[in-house]
């Protein structure tokens, strides 16, 4: 509003700005091609996003905490190092016998997950009689329907994806947090080398090569059951979970519907 | 019309025309081919090669341990949830896998107050310490005796 | 197994609890992932939108008596509208992708939004509302003005000269309809950074239907207040006498917009606190531990009790009081305000942070001085919009220059006596 003092002059700029724009353009497909290039080398051929539907599911009485699960995310994606960058962790839920007469259904729930689990839990300190009941529920990108992550993304960087993985495209995404602060599990985190937001991605450089993720590949009990809604196996260890247990979601009340369903879940876990 | 009016308007046209082109020259190739992202990030995040080889690997050459470990408790337990990755030596059986300590068979046996019931765990104090957990156990067959 | 290999990240682990009891691990950082430059941005954006309050009773509602101080108060929103995407740039973890926000907006995210209402609220309100209004006064300027001023001045014109009574009534037409567009824009630019927060349903301290409302409130209260401190403080530097009426006048409307606000947020913590919304519990012991200062002390006490006490009283007691008293009652609520609307704006944005969304844990932070959310940061980008005001002052506001004789009324309102004449320039 302020500029531009002449037609003449306004003209002048305007088509100043569309070569600089039109260079540019040239710039952006060249950069496009190399990508393509890239992609159709290393990338695995012949795998169709519509084709499949990916879901992860949890039996928490199956966990036993040994936190392989957590060590091999991070081996497998490169996550960085320190307490406070997880894709998957686990935590400990040791709730305590209630105070005798207090006419409490239970006492003191202890939630601890100490460098998420990574390094398995220590011993516990409570003593075991005032134990009421204690478990490790494994977390990671709950895979919801309707995402909060997604719906706030300002530029589009973070999206969900045909076959059911949400996915935050590193080279397009701004680093504005909207995501972080978005997911009500804690799911996500900026990656202080990147900048870019980043979460789980279900492996999918291995799911797309016919691979498990790694904390299915490596986890010692099959307390994470993975599998294709849309090419149910023989024997499916996903049907045959559903089917098998009374099966919960974390934080129902928010409206997300997580994909990600668990068994035995108790209601302090949130 | 007004000059006023007529230059704002000018000035107006020539702002939206070149967000326009703007908008058609700087939007990515592939955005909005799925959805409301770039559809090349689907490629691009399956690009990394994988770090852990998988089971599959494994049984080209192990078949044999495998069906030990069917037989008894650690028939769910992976290849490379002990042994670590695996990649490398998959790759070139000379590249050997590391040790596996002690600590590889506490990690999951060691009580620390919220393992599940059906697992057998130990108290470390507790336990028999006279030897390495494979001078008594053998870990492809837990319920064998050596 | 060992997995420590190839992202050997620079990662001190600190062993000194930064949080009580249970946050997720991605909680658990040294820094809250939203900082100081977030809680700047809310408050400069409200700042926007009070003073563009302020300015609109004036052509809109008529408010004859708050005419010294339009044009600073259109002026004041537009240096601070000028500084309020500065904060949110810097935070961004890629401001060099910050473009995308407007080439592929993504619209069902209230952030994406912020491109086309700062561009809008810009370009088609403030800025077209102060073309129209300083238009005359360009063309005249641009006459007797030499050396790069007068080049400026030229400019500014956009080459139109025209200053007939007719081109000038068109002029005032255009800026008052402007002005009626713009106070709904007024509304959206600051209800929308109130919904970025409201919206958060993942963070009961944010997900809030009131969020919007009570950021417009503190925008209107802390926009008057700016504009009071403006403009007492231009008069003091240019040593010319206030304007009592005005002054008396904008503290009416300061106290009003003071007791709204503070009533409506009062409302947002009884329906908390009686509803017991789930985590109400951590949110009520945060804000004890976490929040006292900025607060209790901070927002309820220097931010509104005091004000609302001292204004309070000048509404009953107006006339009792000797002028110099109340210019000394204005300055110091107008401080007070302007404190506790940022001490507001940074429990909203630092409160929301300081409770895991577990609801089983709090954390501390450690405001640090450098850095980018640093203090010193903060401090460059709260002082930077008054630099912007004091080029534009200088510029648009001179003593030197005269001032045309129209009036920020529609042709069509009665014009009193004393109104037709020529303001005094500066003032």
């Amino acid at each position: 509003m302020k500029h531009s003092v002449s037609r003449r002059q306004m003209l002048a700029t305007l088509g100043g700005l569309l070569a600089g724009l039109a260079s540019l353009a040239a710039a952006r497909t060249a950069r496009g091609a190399v990508k393509k290039v890239l992609v159709t080398t290393k990338a695995p051929r012949g795998y169709d996003p519509h084709q499949h539907k990916w879901l992860m599911c949890f039996d928490v009485d199956k966990c036993i905490g040994c936190g392989l699960c957590v060590d091999a995310c991070k081996t497998e994606n490169h996550v960085p190092a320190g307490p406070m960058y997880f894709r998957t962790w686990i935590e400990r839920y040791i709730i305590k016998k209630p105070e005798p007469g207090s006419g409490k259904t239970r006492g003191e729930v202890l939630v601890d997950s100490p460098n998420g689990g990574r390094d398995g839990f220590p011993p516990t300190t409570v003593p075991r009689e005032e134990i009421l009941k204690a478990f490790f529920v494994p977390k990671l990108c709950n895979l919801c329907e309707a995402s909060p992550c997604t719906q706030v993304c300002p530029v589009g960087a973070t999206f969900d994806a045909p076959d059911g993985a949400v996915l935050v495209d590193p080279n397009y995404c701004i680093g504005c947090g909207f995501c972080i602060q978005a997911c009500p599990y804690g799911c996500r985190f900026l990656n202080p080398e990147t900048r870019v937001a980043e979460k789980c991605t279900l492996c999918y450089h291995r799911i797309t090569r016919g691979l498990k993720p790694a904390c299915v590949e490596i986890c010692p009990t099959e307390a994470r059951i993975f599998g294709d809604l849309k090419h149910p196996v023989e024997n499916d260890p996903i049907q045959a979970f559903i089917q098998k247990h009374r099966v919960h979601t974390l934080k129902p009340h928010l409206g997300t519907e997580p994909r990600v369903l668990y068994a035995n879940l108790d209601k302090e876990v949130r | 019309m007004p000059p006023q009016i007529f230059r704002l308007v000018l000035l107006t046209l020539a702002i939206i025309v070149s967000y326009i082109i703007a908008r058609y020259l700087l939007t990515p190739a592939s955005f909005g081919q799925y959805g409301f992202y770039r559809a090349e990030a689907l490629a691009e995040a399956a690009t990394p090669e994988p770090v852990f080889a998988g089971r599959k690997a494994c049984l080209e050459c192990h078949e044999d341990i495998q069906e030990k470990l069917l037989k008894g408790e650690h028939k769910t337990i992976g290849c490379e949830s002990c042994h670590g990755v695996g990649r490398e030596h998959a790759q070139n059986p000379d590249v050997k896998l590391g040790k596996i300590g002690d600590s590889g068979c506490l990690r999951c046996h060691e009580d620390n107050g919220a393992r599940p019931a059906w697992i057998k765990v130990i108290v470390v104090k507790d336990h028999y310490r006279g030897d390495k957990c494979a001078g008594c156990h053998v870990p492809h067959q837990p319920n064998e005796v050596p | 197994m060992s997995a420590e290999a190839t992202n050997a990240v620079n990662v001190v682990i600190e062993t000194l609890p930064r949080f009580e009891g249970f946050v997720y691990p991605n909680e658990s950082g040294p820094h809250p992932l939203w900082g100081f430059l977030i809680v700047i941005y809310p408050y400069i954006t409200g700042l926007v939108a009070g003073a563009f309050i302020m300015a609109s009773l004036v052509r809109v509602f008529r408010v004859k008596a708050l005419e010294p101080v339009y044009r600073l108060s259109l002026l004041t929103a537009l240096a601070f509208l000028l500084c309020a995407p500065l904060p949110l740039l810097f935070h961004l973890g890629h401001p060099e992708r910050s473009y995308q926000i407007m080439i592929t907006p993504h619209l069902t995210s209230p952030m994406a939004i912020f491109g086309f209402v700062y561009a809008w609220y810009l370009m088609a309100v403030l800025l077209l509302e102060l073309w129209f209004d300083y238009r005359q006064d360009f063309v005249e300027w641009a006459r007797i003005t030499p050396g790069w001023r007068g080049i400026i001045y030229r400019a500014f014109t956009l080459g139109v000269t025209d200053t007939s009574e007719r081109a000038v009534a068109l002029d005032m037409k255009m800026s008052w309809i402007i002005s009626i567009i713009g106070i709904p824009s007024a509304f959206l630019l600051h209800g929308y950074v109130g919904f970025i927060f409201g919206s958060i349903k993942a963070n009961p301290w944010w997900g809030n239907v009131l969020m919007p409302i009570i950021f417009i409130l503190s925008a209107m209260v802390s926009g008057i207040a700016l504009c009071v401190f403006n403009y007492m403080v231009l008069s003091w530097v240019r040593r010319r006498e206030l304007d009592m009426r005005c002054l008396d006048v904008m503290g009416m409307f300061l106290f009003y917009a003071l007791v709204v606000d503070a009533a409506i947020e009062a409302l947002d913590w009884i329906h908390r606190a009686y509803s017991a919304v789930e985590g109400f519990h951590v949110m009520e012991y945060m804000a004890r531990e976490r929040l006292f200062y900025t607060l209790s002390i901070g927002q309820l006490a220097v931010g509104t009790v005091v004000p609302l006490l001292l204004l309070g009283a000048l509404q009953i007691l107006r006339k009792r009081v000797p002028e110099l008293f109340r210019k000394r009652i204005y300055f110091t609520s107008a401080v007070l305000i302007l404190i506790g609307v940022f001490a507001m704006r940074w429990n909203v944005v630092m409160g929301g942070q300081y409770f895991s969304k577990s609801l089983r844990g709090v954390m501390s932070y450690k405001l640090e001085f450098a850095g980018v959310e640093g203090w010193f940061m903060g401090m460059i980008l709260l002082a930077l919009p008054f630099v912007i005001l004091t080029v534009l002052i200088k510029l648009f506001l001179s003593e030197q220059l005269p001032t045309s004789g129209h009036v920020p009324h529609p042709p069509t309102a009665p014009l009193e006596t004393g109104a037709s004449a020529p303001r005094p320039a500066g003032a």
